[in-house]
């Protein structure tokens, strides 16, 4: 197992190096596009070894990685200073001293530093099958006007490396170090074009999510001085009672590497980098480290009042953050929004804890993963390609655009509607939940699972409706011809969506089932052919296959289905098409984003100083 | 098998349901009324006409509308998940704001945006209604409530009340029919539409009355006369409501539903869960 994690580390960053200084042209396509299988087939047989798994790693590794902690913190300051920006340099400055006094700290320890189970297989094949196309689409996507291609995909392709590693450590030391090096490689990323906007978001990205790394700093401290251990198996599996301030602060850094509000902004500052950036960001890695911490703690925070805390926090920014997304005309700002806000749900579930509210949580991050990948790898498309960056551009896609509408199309779809696993992570969510209302009230819990779906439909329908508009005969369809590999790519996705998608009760009963047992016992879920059972509900495969076909149809048939009827003007009476419309824009939203904010920022110190029974 | 009978001729019922509707709008108005038969007259009329289509993708939105909608309900009476059906329905919705806001034509794209803020209004009512029900009957079986010993409304008043004024939303009536507004924005979404594919839109929301009503139904349980008086009275009430009130404007309506509704039901919930 040790050959296999150290396989899937290695390889992307093997690859990266390579890239980096060939700097070739047919190098670098061709060793991306040899990345897919390899990393599939490594990550499948680490999948089939038996786990969990715990790796020794050699001393030298720790003292390597201590060392390059140092490297990384004295590379923040000295950007901090480079830059005058004071905040980035003095936060650099405190985690290097509270890293010293953790150093100080340090028990010696006799557990292993690597910790495979099947959470960490999960993360694997997600990157090997998510997050490796988006750095085959890159190579196309920075051949249009980009400058520095190779180096740019080569940090894609090491951060592919880094997020094998972070998913895979047990020391929490290390995880800091490569919680760290995620907000490094997403740092250079967001800042890689170089002008004044990118610089000001790379500047906060880089401070926001350093205190996160504060906070897992504190975390660590406390639980060397409470409870005197530091790997997240010893957490697990230890006897008494685990601090909830370490646990309170562990949590806030997931918090903020998962964009929960008020520390939104960063995610939303990463669109001013090519749009690559944006898919892997919020597709495979980075921000899923914030769900897969939660996951980790959720067997020992379950049912404490921090998980209650961090259910009202994160479920406000779910319903909030969708509201919000209403109020943006800019596309790649719509999806970014939309990824807080399903972040939102995915630490909902994980902080509920329950067997089948992890599997939900499991399951919108696999499916959150894919859909997100694919809609930005569509949205660079539209931008390199059609030009199109904002909603209002959007008009007469259907036109312009066929093909890369039916995948935008498909993966809102993806995103809420009924046979899809994010509609099936919200099912099992709600149902959960009713479980609980008969023994204490979740009440809020099922509104706020009820409202944000609500408001996620109803942002999707309505950029779909704009991409639609056409005032007459839909003829003119013209069907660009696309890059190879942008086609690779979405065919990619496509496929894999629609796989899923059809056999998801097995997939659920035989994937799924297997990981959310591993963390939080057995779920209630099984399948019998392709019926998913739950309970006592039942989601029946003619139900499933009904809602894809339906979908199906809506989705494609317009490009094929021409009735023979006269065709007329639309009914205008005169009217002017308003250009203005209060239900378009939600204007009247809008000016309640600062109290949104300030409410959430409210609700965030509560998980700390509450949650963590600091008071 | 009454479900499989109810699913197949839906929307044969629904059209006599909304043709006894409009004898009973009328009657409260004291007028005489169309014959009871008349949507059918309407249908077949409409049936007769010369297609005429703006393009395509919209004509074929109104089917898919259409075919979404019954299929709904075929999930709603012959499935066993009431949240799935719930959630079905938002199938239709797309298909009717897509097909909507396909055209450019101000009443109708108006009429699609004004739709979605119904989805924001009912949608999650109806999911705590559905919530509500499972609380009181221990199961989101639709089988499993319909054999309920006990008297689902009584425990749950308030979010009958409330899902009886969400009603209006659902089935574009005064004074929450906003997105049809017929004098204002002439039907809304289906303005656009004419002949055959009219009336595949018509008979879409037909199929929507059973799909409403039977939700009504369920809070009888087992004693089907009371869920049947229930159906009926709520029946009379919204065509009531329908004939006595001014449109409210869609702000009003959001408000009305987030301010009012859900907080009353939800505040059912909380109680049932403390004393159950």
């Amino acid at each position: 197992m040790g050959v296999l994690v150290a396989l899937n580390v290695v390889v992307p960053w093997i690859v990266a190096l390579i890239i980096f200084l060939s700097k070739k042209d047919v190098v670098t396509n061709v060793l991306t596009f040899l990345m897919l299988p390899i990393l599939i087939f490594t990550a499948y047989l680490a999948y089939i070894q038996p786990h969990p798994v715990l790796v020794e790693t050699p001393k030298w590794l720790d003292l390597l990685i201590t060392l390059y902690d140092f490297g990384l913190l004295g590379y923040f300051l000295y950007q901090g200073i480079v830059r005058k920006s004071g905040l980035i340099a003095i936060l650099a400055t405190i985690q290097i001293l509270f890293l010293i006094i953790v150093l100080i700290m340090m028990p010696h320890s006799q557990t292993p530093n690597i910790y495979v189970d099947s959470v960490t297989l999960m993360f694997y094949l997600i990157v090997a099958i998510v997050g490796v196309p988006i750095a085959i689409f890159a190579t196309k996507y920075m051949d249009y006007g980009e400058k520095g291609k190779h180096s740019f995909v080569a940090i894609v392709v090491w951060f592919l490396g880094v997020m094998n590693l972070a998913v895979s450590v047990n020391n929490i030391e290390w995880f800091f170090a490569l919680f760290e090096t995620t907000t490094l490689a997403s740092y250079i990323m967001i800042g890689f074009r170089g002008d004044k906007e990118a610089i000001n978001n790379s500047n906060l990205a880089l401070w926001m999510n350093q205190i996160g790394g504060i906070a897992i700093l504190i975390a660590l401290m406390i639980f060397i001085k409470v409870n005197g251990v530091y790997h997240f198996s010893d957490l697990l599996k230890h006897p008494t009672i685990i601090s909830m301030a370490a646990l309170g602060f562990l949590s806030l850094s997931a918090l903020v590497k998962g964009a929960q509000m008020p520390f939104h902004k960063w995610l939303l500052g990463a669109m001013v980098a090519p749009t690559p950036v944006s898919a892997i960001l919020h597709s495979a890695t980075m921000v899923k480290i914030a769900p897969y911490l939660i996951l980790r703690i959720s067997p020992i925070i379950k049912g404490t009042l921090l998980a209650k805390l961090l259910i009202i926090a994160t479920g406000y920014v779910f319903v909030v953050a969708a509201v919000i997304a209403l109020t943006q005309n800019n596309f790649k700002k719509i999806l970014a929004y939309s990824t807080i806000s399903l972040l939102g749900l995915m630490m909902l579930a994980a902080a509920v804890g329950t067997p089948i509210a992890v599997s939900a949580s499991l399951i919108l991050i696999i499916f959150h993963a894919f859909a997100k990948g694919f809609l930005f790898v569509e949205a660079g498309v539209l931008e390199k390609v059609f030009h199109t960056k904002y909603i209002e551009q959007m008009r007469r896609l259907i036109e312009k655009a066929p093909l890369t509408l039916m995948f935008i199309f498909f993966g809102f779809l993806n995103m809420t509607f009924v046979p899809f696993g994010t509609f099936i992570g919200k099912w099992m969510m709600i149902e959960e939940v009713s479980n609980f209302l008969q023994h204490g009230s979740y009440i809020l819990l099922i509104l706020y699972v009820g409202a944000g779906s609500a408001f996620l439909s109803i942002l999707y329908m309505k950029v779909l409706g704009v991409s639609v508009r056409k005032a007459h005969g839909i003829e003119k369809i013209s069907f660009v011809k696309l890059p190879k590999r942008f086609n690779f790519v979405s065919v990619w996705y496509y496929v894999w969506l629609l796989a899923i998608t059809i056999f998801i009760a097995p997939f659920i009963a035989d994937f799924i089932v297997p990981i959310a047992k591993s963390i939080a016992g057995e779920p209630e879920i099984y399948a019998t052919g392709l019926t998913l059972h739950m309970y006592n509900s039942t989601l029946y495969f003619w139900q499933i296959f009904g809602a894809l076909i339906l979908l199906l149809l809506i989705h494609v048939l317009p490009y094929f289905v021409k009735f023979k009827a006269d065709i007329v003007h639309p009914y205008n009476c005169g009217e002017n098409f308003p250009r203005h419309m209060e239900t378009w824009n939600f204007e009247c939203l809008a000016k309640y984003e600062g109290y949104f904010v300030a409410f959430s920022i409210a609700l965030f110190i509560m998980v700390v100083v509450l949650g963590g029974g600091l008071l | 098998m009454i479900n499989v009978i109810l699913t197949i001729l839906a929307p044969f019922f629904g059209g006599i349901v909304y043709g006894i509707e409009r004898v009973v709008k009328a009657r409260m108005q004291r007028r005489v009324g169309p014959p009871l038969m008349q949507p059918f007259y309407d249908f077949f009329k409409l049936m007769d006409k010369r297609p005429i289509m703006i393009h395509s993708l919209h004509a074929l939105m109104g089917i898919m509308y259409f075919i979404a909608e019954w299929f709904a309900l075929g999930v709603l009476l012959l499935g066993n998940d009431l949240l799935i059906a719930v959630f079905f329905h938002v199938i239709a919705v797309l298909s009717l704001v897509v097909g909507a806001s396909s055209v450019r034509s101000p009443y109708s794209v108006l009429g699609a945006l004004r739709e979605l803020m119904h989805m924001i209004s009912y949608e999650p009512l109806m999911v705590l209604m559905v919530v509500a029900l499972y609380l009181v009957v221990g199961s989101f079986d639709i089988k499993d409530i319909l054999s309920y010993d006990g008297y689902p409304i009584l425990k749950l008043p308030f979010v009958f009340i409330a899902f009886l004024l969400t009603i209006p939303m659902m089935l574009q009536k005064s004074p929450f029919d906003v997105a049809e507004a017929h004098q204002e924005i002439i039907g809304g979404p289906e303005i656009e539409y004419s002949g055959p594919f009219y009336e595949a839109l018509y008979t879409g929301k037909w199929i929507e009355y059973i799909y409403v009503f039977t939700f009504v139904f369920l809070f009888g349980g087992s004693h089907y006369w009371l869920g049947a008086l229930l159906v009926i009275f709520a029946f009379l009430f919204v065509n009531l409501l329908d004939n006595s009130t001014a449109r409210l404007d869609f702000r009003r309506m959001v408000k009305f539903a987030w301010g009012f509704l859900i907080p009353m039901a939800a505040f059912n919930v909380i109680l049932l869960a403390l004393f159950e």
